[in-house]
């Protein structure tokens, strides 16, 4: 039986993990994504005492390979390794995987600020669009004509009343 | 030379006939109770501009009917006031100048030098008890409205709108002109 070595990861976002196993050839396809921690097993189908919340099972990792895991905690994924999958999926292989989570993580940031962005500017929008109904409805509502002209994001409204 | 001002609007409609740039200057010695601009009555330093740099701002501002200069008190400036005027002028906008001065008072050099290049001149005090809604460009009845040159005259009063609001890109509110008290209350 291969013992298991355990490296911890700076890595803590699934969704860039997942991505990033998939560029090192690990797909969907090829890993189990728990809630709650699985028991590993080894080569001859024995239950290890190392759970994971992504599994990679043996069968994708090498013919006399072990399962590959990665446990959640609260400083970020703990990779379990098998000493006889170490040549193939050691410290090498975590810092590859690692160059690709850090280009997923930072890809994910900026889509999010992005989302952010466009929140925010919405919001704005849906501001600036409720304050002009507001205003032209008090003003029609007043026996104004309203004259509306916008320059970029302004908006004027020309309040005239008197017929001299 | 040298301006004091509160603030300046590139294109307005309500103050003045047509498509105006105003300046509101900073200072007036008059404070009349009620004042619709108590914030500019101070004549310390607010907003320096250069005339020269405020002229180039207004040239370069397209589809101008002309320039409108308020306040504060315009005649304070009178002298800084008259170039800019005299340069818009030759650039073919006319001049609109709210003060609180009487016709009468306005009688010192400088403010004869500014009266020389000025198209429509609105004067007079604000009085609050004698606040009016429906006077173009005047919000107390004792205020006149003169018009020194033929390029505007009473027709141009017609259409003259009672306010204009503006809505910045953040949701800012601005309201500039003469609004009726309803029409305060309401927005």
């Amino acid at each position: 039986m291969s013992a298991y070595i355990t490296l911890m990861t700076p890595m803590t976002d699934e969704e860039c993990l997942l991505a990033a196993l998939a560029d090192v050839g690990f797909d969907r396809t090829k890993v189990e994504v728990h809630v709650s921690p699985v028991s590993l097993v080894g080569y001859q189908g024995d239950q290890r005492t190392q759970t994971a919340n992504l599994v990679i099972r043996r069968q994708h990792v090498g013919s006399a390979s072990n399962d590959v895991g990665f446990l959640l905690t609260p400083t970020g994924y703990q990779a379990f390794v098998s000493g006889y999958d170490h040549p193939r999926f050691g410290a090498g292989w975590l810092e590859r995987l690692n160059q690709q989570y850090q280009l997923h993580a930072e890809a994910k940031q900026q889509r999010m600020a992005e989302e952010e962005r466009q929140h925010l500017e919405a919001a704005r929008k849906k501001l600036v669009e409720a304050q002009r109904a507001t205003i032209c409805a008090k003003a029609k509502k007043l026996g104004y004509q309203v004259k509306e002209t916008r320059a970029g994001d302004s908006i004027r409204l020309v309040l005239v009343k008197r017929t001299y | 030379m040298q301006l004091n001002l509160a603030r300046t609007l590139q294109r307005s409609a309500a103050n003045g006939p047509g498509e105006r740039f105003v300046i509101w200057v900073q200072g007036c010695p008059l404070a009349c109770p009620g004042c619709w601009n108590p914030d500019t009555w101070t004549a310390q330093p607010r907003m320096l501009r250069d005339t020269q740099d405020l002229i180039a701002e207004i040239l370069a501002t397209e589809g101008l009917t002309g320039v409108t200069f308020s306040g504060g008190e315009p005649f304070i400036q009178a002298r800084a006031l008259t170039e800019v005027a005299r340069e818009v002028r030759a650039a073919g906008l006319s001049v609109f100048i709210f003060t609180g001065f009487t016709r009468a008072e306005l009688k010192s050099q400088a403010a004869r030098a500014l009266l020389a290049v000025t198209d429509v001149l609105v004067c007079g005090r604000y009085v609050a008890s004698e606040r009016v809604y429906d006077l173009p460009w005047r919000s107390s009845a004792n205020q006149r409205v003169h018009f020194l040159t033929s390029r505007h005259g009473p027709a141009d009063m017609a259409q003259a709108p009672e306010a204009e609001i503006r809505i910045g890109p953040d949701g800012q509110l601005t309201l500039t002109g003469l609004p009726g008290s309803k029409l305060l209350g309401s927005i």
